[in-house]
């Protein structure tokens, strides 16, 4: 007879994981992701000066990494909720592929790694506003403001609006006008875009506790702040042609793309029955995600036809000089 | 029998050998970028890759 009694402790068996590399990839919440990328290209691209291609390669997969560590470190702190809303269900963590402590540590290590290498590789400055930018989406936004206020997305809007910043602040070391207008522009994009999700998408946030503006305000208090919000966006997003940030093509874009924005969120502010609205919020939605891709790619379109434009001009002159001889 | 599965420990399960194959490839594939990347800056920066503001 033993003195110890080895059958008196059972431990309960070992998780073994068995997610595989795709469940930490939706962790990173590739489509965000995808428009960080874009934004952060954009903001690279009008930075003025010479920016090495590998420099501005790794500020990108740096601030693309540290967008996808603030995914996972969101959907850690947020698997209870995720589980409630039928949109978000999917998720690694409501499945149960991933636990909240891995992807609590899968978001840790790359939060770490992308700040430390865009500091190391490309400049303090930058690396420090990233880490910023993902200590405000988890903090500030998850773990604050997201359960307890209606303006969640609006302040925590700030978040995704930092990624030009940052790519700006990779490629110059400093801080200019021209990207705080796109700051700008993406901050006053969040809460149409947002609320008009929100609103399609009332009852899971109901359900789950989570006080957005419909769910707290209702759905036409939420109606008329779309349409002031996205007033105050055409507005901001038209201003930097006439202000001469940026060129005519970039202006006459916005406003174009503005009126479709106005004609929507006039469409879901008049739009009151149960269908119609629905069809008109969900317009909006998808409406706005191309509003902002075409914003920012005609400000790309603007930088390749300006380093394009004296080589045309020389093959110009060139031309009519022989013509004239 | 008992001795023999607790001599054997944790036998995993073929989807999880391979999803922790998976998972390792991924890691080296992540470890290798990072190296290239560094050693890219390097030559790109030469001496000056010391030299950062702040």
């Amino acid at each position: 007879m033993s003195v110890v009694d080895h059958n008196a402790i059972e431990l309960a068996a070992p998780r073994i994981s068995e997610a595989d590399v795709g469940d930490y990839i939706a962790l990173l919440k590739p489509r965000v992701m995808s428009l960080v990328i874009f934004t952060a290209l954009v903001g690279l691209a009008i930075a003025p000066g010479h920016f090495h291609p590998v420099l501005a390669i790794t500020s990108l997969l740096c601030i693309s990494v540290g967008a996808g560590a603030s995914g996972a470190l969101n959907m850690a702190l947020e698997g209870d909720i995720d589980a409630l809303m039928s949109r978000t269900a999917n998720r690694p963590i409501p499945r149960g592929r991933i636990t909240r402590a891995e992807a609590m540590a899968f978001g840790t290590t790359l939060s770490f790694f992308s700040v430390m290498t865009l500091g190391i590789l490309v400049n303090w400055y930058a690396g420090a506003l990233l880490a910023f930018t993902i200590f405000f989406y988890v903090v500030i936004y998850t773990m604050g403001l997201k359960r307890r206020t209606a303006q969640n997305i609006v302040i925590g809007g700030a978040a995704g609006s930092l990624p030009p910043v940052v790519a700006w602040v990779a490629a110059t070391g400093s801080i200019s006008v021209e990207p705080l207008l796109l700051f700008l522009i993406i901050f006053f994009w969040t809460p149409p875009h947002f609320w008009a999700l929100a609103l399609f998408r009332s009852d899971d946030y109901a359900r789950a506790g989570v006080p957005m503006l419909p769910v707290v305000a209702g759905p036409d208090a939420t109606r008329l702040q779309i349409l002031l919000y996205t007033i105050v966006l055409v507005a901001i997003a038209a201003s930097p042609w006439p202000l001469g940030y940026f060129d005519a093509i970039y202006g006459v874009t916005s406003l174009i793309l503005g009126a479709g924005m106005l004609v929507l969120a006039v469409n879901v502010y008049v739009s009151r029955e149960r269908s119609q609205s629905l069809r008109a919020t969900r317009k909006l939605f998808a409406f706005s995600i191309l509003y902002l891709f075409a914003l920012f790619a005609t400000l790309l379109l603007e930088v390749v036809v300006r380093a394009v434009a004296p080589s045309i001009g020389l093959w110009t002159g060139l031309w009519t000089g022989l013509g004239a001889g | 029998m008992d001795d023999k599965r607790e001599q054997q420990g944790i036998v995993l399960t073929e989807a999880q050998k391979r999803s922790r194959r998976h998972r390792s490839i991924a890691i080296a594939l992540a470890l290798g970028v990072l190296v290239v990347l560094f050693f890219a800056v390097t030559i790109v920066k030469g001496p000056a890759v010391l030299n950062r503001p702040m």
